[in-house]
């Protein structure tokens, strides 16, 4: 539970993807907004099923960029 | 706009986007949605991909649920047509005979699926726009079906796709002698063709379609090179042309409306977005259609700033994704500008990107199976653009 999703606001075009895939992290308002955590496969995931590449991740412990 | 308050004259996505940035920005005057299709709005790109593959149901393309529409009091005129439009006295009138008025309105009629004459008429002839086409299509697509799709642009190829997994024949029919390569160029759009073929789809490229033969149903397609193509089904995919007729008389341009970069029409009070429209582009000085599910999704939004007062601000590079074979692809920029492409990875195991350029500036990207490459493209893409945008930025304000 290292990885933090940020939502790029002026990438995401609120496609829903994030939401469709891990409803308990991001939810959708005019972007989407990252609303909790979980696990580190979901937020990749949820990355990686962005059309619109909005959101990047960050492993918190390390500070690497995970995604993209 | 007290009294009258919004019209909103579609049910698609620029047309959600139009309600949802009205109430999230604190408007609190009637907004009214003109829907000529029976089903709440709902999200289009599905149709041809999760929805036909049956991954998805119909209950999962909603933008919203029906209790959103009523908390925030967003009425939806289902089943509805625009006919006419008087824009001096603020009155749309719909098919019911009901004359509805407004203080703003937006135009968002969408797009309607272009149609080849000789197919008209035929039961197994499909277009690919609505829930009501996709229902249609999906009966048609069993195993061992032989479905023929006439153009291989995306529509054409998503449903391709899709119709192969679901163990469908399927013979693709391009006029071009590369599918998408006025856009894409002729080594991307190789690339394209190629995929399908691996994928088992026969893609008969520089071929002519000149009639059709069956009672009631299309049994053969035949081409020009007078091969006769048997079928069980035909999808047509050979472009869209703005829904705007309903605007004959009222002023406005009923091959696609113009705006500026914030969606407002040459009429006062009334705007369009999504692909009724055709918006300024600050980057080229043009008025141009993108028809892109980001386009329409932005303009929408930027229509409910706009009548609320505020500039949305540059609207963003143009940029599409599609979902084929369980790949994905994504494009940001302009590529029918460039005059070079540079292909870097390996097209062969589809994992590779193209950077398109004009005069060794990049202006446009495609990526196949590497999204990680899309945020670094639109980053080259916009740097090339930079000053453009401040000086037409200021035109558009000013204008």
């Amino acid at each position: 539970m290292s990885y933090v999703p940020k939502i790029d606001p002026n990438e995401c075009s609120a496609h829903g993807d994030c939401v469709d895939v891990a409803p308990q992290i991001f939810e959708l308002g005019d972007t989407a907004v990252v609303i909790g955590s979980g696990p580190d496969d979901l937020i990749l995931e949820a990355a990686e099923a962005c059309p619109a590449v909005a959101i990047s991740v960050v492993d918190s412990e390390t500070g690497e960029t995970i995604f993209p | 706009m007290e009294d009258n308050g919004v019209l909103i004259v579609g049910g698609g996505l620029a047309a959600q986007r139009c309600a949802e940035g009205l109430r999230r920005r604190g408007y609190e005057g009637p907004v009214r949605m003109v829907c000529a299709e029976p089903e709440p709005p709902y999200d289009r790109p599905p149709l041809s991909k999760e929805l036909l593959a049956g991954e998805a149901g119909e209950e999962d393309l909603a933008y919203r649920p029906a209790w959103w529409y009523e908390e925030k009091e967003v009425e939806l005129l289902l089943g509805t047509r625009a006919v006419a439009l008087d824009p001096a006295a603020r009155r749309l009138r719909v098919d019911s005979g009901a004359e509805l008025p407004y203080e703003k309105l937006l135009i968002a009629t969408g797009g309607a699926a272009r149609e080849l004459p000789f197919l008209a008429g035929y039961e197994n002839v499909h277009s690919l726009r609505t829930l009501a086409d996709a229902r249609v299509l999906r009966r048609e697509l069993t195993a061992g079906a032989h479905l023929a799709i006439v153009g291989a642009g995306f529509i054409g190829q998503e449903v391709a796709a899709t119709a192969r997994a679901l163990g469908a024949e399927v013979t693709m029919i391009e006029a071009l002698e590369t599918p998408l390569a006025p856009i894409l160029g002729e080594q991307v759009g190789a690339w394209f063709a190629e995929l399908h073929r691996t994928e088992g789809v026969r893609v008969l490229a520089s071929a002519r379609l000149e009639g059709a033969r069956g009672a009631g149903r299309v049994e053969e397609l035949i081409l020009a090179s007078g091969e006769r193509l048997a079928c069980d089904a035909v999808v047509v995919g050979v472009g869209t042309m703005p829904a705007t007729g309903w605007l004959r008389g009222s002023g406005l341009e009923e091959d696609g409306v113009r705006t500026d970069t914030a969606g407002r029409t040459r009429v006062p009070g009334v705007f369009a977005a999504g692909d009724a429209s055709v918006p300024f582009d600050p980057r080229f000085g043009i008025h141009a259609r993108t028809e892109h599910w980001d386009a329409a999704a932005w303009q929408g939004a930027a229509v409910a700033t706009a009548m609320l007062g505020d500039y949305p601000g540059t609207p963003p590079l143009p940029s599409f994704w599609s979902d084929q074979y369980g790949l994905r692809i994504q494009y940001v920029g302009h590529a029918h500008r460039a005059d070079g492409v540079l292909l870097e990875g390996d097209p062969a195991t589809r994992d590779f990107q193209a950077v398109f350029s004009r005069g060794g500036v990049p202006v446009a990207g495609l990526a196949v199976g590497r999204p990680r490459a899309i945020p670094a493209l639109r980053k080259q893409i916009e740097r090339g653009h930079g000053p453009l945008d401040e000086v037409n930025d200021r035109k558009d304000e000013a204008a």
